[in-house]
């Protein structure tokens, strides 16, 4: 008796461990339609809705949906391969800012959900993980704002970074304004990450190409929140300008800790109020960013010679109007994003992912959006925009404006 | 009663030659009922990760917070494997497994630590690893905070493959330390140490031979999922919410059996493809309370419930 309880037990278990492994997977869903059947074109994108990168992501997102939006009411884009306006469909997941879920959420954007085009969460942690995923599926990523340096190969066609250049290339105009100066004490403080050590390589390398050695040069984890001690030590070597590559938190309690060192240098630069202002005005007060040097983006600084898409003041005006939101860097990199999809679309012969991402290279350096010139080289990074710098004052009434030092590009 | 004892024995080794063998066909066969592989893959590291938390914790009592250090070493000991020494992905897996013994080894004096003591240092441990990893100066050797790109040795059918066989070997050993006088003495050294030694087990030896082979597990896992990814940045094979879930689908199944882990990662994974995946929100909240509810009720796991009734659970 107790024998057979035993096996039926075994045999149970079995089944239900064989069944639930298989269930635990989910359910396979139909192959994707012919292109002749398509009747929208649907995006897969990620999005971060907590975690350290929700504050990012969000607003680029819902940049993205903004410009689906406004495709939408005019019937759709155009789309080339089938001669038609096509509605836009977005298919969004929410990957919690965790690279590993967002591992298997890229994986069922391409595998389950079958997208017609694949665009990149945030930033370079968030996008890492989909490049092997999207070559492996011969995909072409749009990269929206995941700048890192080992994205890009020579033998991956499958990537386009759409709305920030590589970052090895951002601290160009910041280079050539420190030796217009003539400052020849520099201390550096960065994050060791991909996207602050790169900028930091490239600033050095420029700097003492001009015979300019850095006279404080030090990185700290991306974690670091407490910058007194670390400000005392760059007190130490006497600099002129004070040069802080980090993330918008690391500038916010850089910032701080700076106001409340009492210290002064001829000149202070940080990546971020200049992407997102708001973000620094709302923590600390506008006195906080009050003669900090930045990377002005738009909407605080504005392309001339948009000939695709809306230019900025189109933007914030009908970005308002659509969200009640004011408008920030990310909202139109995400915005961006999208009319660089739209420009593939309009121009690819047909809907396959080689054919979609010929057409990129064949309009690159041809667009010029509310973001700046769109050029990508062989690899799909972004060339063709360059981050002028720029300097924050701040009026009695608390208006915050920033003076551009080095051209537009 | 002789013959029904033989019976039983018969009947336990019939359920722990299963096991391994079903896992082997569920996971062969998966592939073929849901499209999305990535899923399938990560569950499958999730159990053998289960399973390596479960060797510490479940046999030993040892809670392994910082368990994601050896899953991040072996992650890059693999990348090492392929950048600096030009070894092809399978051999590479190796080094990867050797660097987190060698950290293991390193780490052996935690284990004179205990409880909540342990966990803490074990966390801080991880935390350490991460930062020498992620560390600029040694940007030659592991890319530093630049992360890894192997996608010239990216292929995805070996490393699954690799996983497969993996989930397969850790389980056996599980299986067979359980029925074996090794895992008996675990249990004892769990309950109670000190009579542990007075009854004539080698507790230093034991518990650090069960650590070594923890870690072994991790770093192994780490090695291939490195491998599958091919392309990762230090946080994101140091992320410790790797660890809290190897933890939880360990607690959830139950401790101490070769199946709990499984049914863990099995039924919480699965919950989370389920549900997760479109409505995080409300996973976070089924998840959260299933936890409480499971320390408040069910402390030895689900599997404590056919315990309780005398059943036999592999």
């Amino acid at each position: 008796m107790n024998s057979r309880k035993h096996s039926a037990m075994i045999v149970g278990l079995s089944a239900a461990m064989l069944a639930g492994t298989l269930a635990g997977c989910g359910t396979s869903t139909s192959a994707a339609p012919p292109t002749k059947n398509i009747s929208d074109i649907t995006i897969g994108t990620l999005y971060a809705g907590s975690g350290a990168y929700a504050t990012s992501s969000l607003p680029e997102y819902a940049g993205l949906k903004f410009w689906a939006s406004q495709a939408d009411k005019s019937g759709g884009v155009f789309v080339k391969a089938l001669n038609k306006k096509v509605p836009i469909k977005i298919v969004a997941y929410n990957d919690q800012s965790s690279a590993t879920t967002a591992t298997s959420l890229y994986s069922q954007l391409i595998s389950v959900n079958h997208v017609n085009v694949l665009v990149a969460d945030f930033g370079s942690v968030l996008t890492s993980v989909a490049v092997p995923v999207a070559e492996e599926n011969k995909m072409v990523l749009f990269d929206q704002s995941g700048t890192g340096t080992t994205f890009f190969t020579p033998n991956n066609p499958y990537i386009v970074l759409t709305s920030l250049p590589n970052s090895g290339l951002w601290p160009d105009s910041l280079a050539q304004y420190l030796i217009g100066q003539h400052y020849s004490r520099v201390a550096i403080l960065y994050d060791t990450n991909d996207f602050d050590q790169s900028q930091e390589q490239t600033l050095v390398s420029k700097l003492k190409a001009a015979g300019i050695t850095p006279v404080y040069n030090s990185g700290v984890p991306t974690s670091t929140s407490s910058y007194s001690v670390l400000l005392n030590n760059i007190s130490h070597a006497n600099p002129q300008a004070v040069i802080e590559f980090g993330y918008p938190n690391n500038d916010i309690s850089f910032l701080q800790a700076l106001k409340a060192s009492g210290a002064q240098y001829k000149m202070v630069f940080t990546v971020f109020p200049g992407q997102l202002p708001t973000l620094f005005t709302t923590s600390d007060g506008p006195s906080s960013i009050n003669n900090i040097y930045t990377y002005p983006a738009p909407p605080l600084i504005s392309h001339a010679h948009v000939n695709y898409g809306m230019n900025s003041s189109q933007f914030i005006a009908a970005y308002k109007k659509a969200t009640g939101q004011s408008t920030n860097f990310l909202n139109i990199a995400g915005y961006n994003t999208g009319l660089i999809i739209q420009k593939t679309l309009e121009t690819a012969n047909s809907l396959s992912q080689l054919s979609l991402r010929h057409a990129v290279s064949r309009f690159s350096g041809t667009i010029e959006t509310l973001d700046g010139k769109f050029q990508i080289n062989s690899e799909g990074a972004q060339t063709g925009e360059t981050l002028p710098v720029g300097k924050f004052t701040t009026n009695s009434a608390g208006k915050v404006s920033v003076d551009l030092l080095t051209p537009l590009s | 009663m002789l013959s029904s004892g033989r019976t039983h024995l018969r009947s336990h080794r019939g359920v722990n030659a299963l096991i391994p063998l079903l896992l082997l066909a569920a996971f062969s066969l998966a592939p073929l009922v849901y499209a999305n592989h990535a899923v399938i893959f990560q569950m499958m590291a999730f159990m053998v990760l289960a399973q390596g938390v479960n060797l510490l914790y479940g046999f030993t009592g040892y809670l392994p917070f910082g368990y994601v250090g050896f899953f991040g070493i072996g992650a890059y000991g693999m990348g090492i494997g392929i950048e600096l020494f030009h070894l092809p992905g399978l051999a590479a897996l190796l080094v990867g497994a050797l660097f987190a013994v060698v950290i293991a080894l390193i780490l052996s004096p935690l284990l004179r630590l205990s409880g909540a003591y342990f966990a803490i240092s074990s966390l801080a441990a991880s935390e350490v690893l991460y930062n020498i990893v992620a560390n600029p100066a040694l940007t030659h050797i592991t890319n530093g905070p630049y992360g890894e790109s192997l996608v010239q040795s990216y292929h995805p059918l070996t490393s699954y493959v690799a996983m497969v066989v993996l989930l397969v070997l850790t389980t056996v050993l599980v299986i067979v330390i359980k029925n074996t006088p090794f895992g008996r003495a675990l249990l004892a050294i769990r309950e109670d140490p000190v009579s542990a030694e007075m009854a004539g087990i080698a507790v230093v030896r034991t518990r650090t031979t069960v650590w070594i082979l923890s870690a072994l597990i991790g770093g192994l896992t780490g090695a291939i999922f490195g491998w599958h990814l091919s392309v990762f940045y230090p946080s994101t094979v140091f992320d410790l919410s790797i660890s809290i879930l190897a933890i939880v689908f360990t607690l959830f199944g139950g401790g101490g059996t070769a199946i709990g882990p499984i049914l863990g990662s099995v039924v919480l994974y699965g919950l989370y493809n389920a549900i997760g995946i479109s409505a995080p929100q409300y996973f976070e909240l089924i998840y959260g309370l299933l936890i409480v509810l499971l320390v408040l009720f069910l402390p030895g796991g689900v599997v404590s419930l056919l315990q309780r009734r005398g059943s036999y659970v592999p």
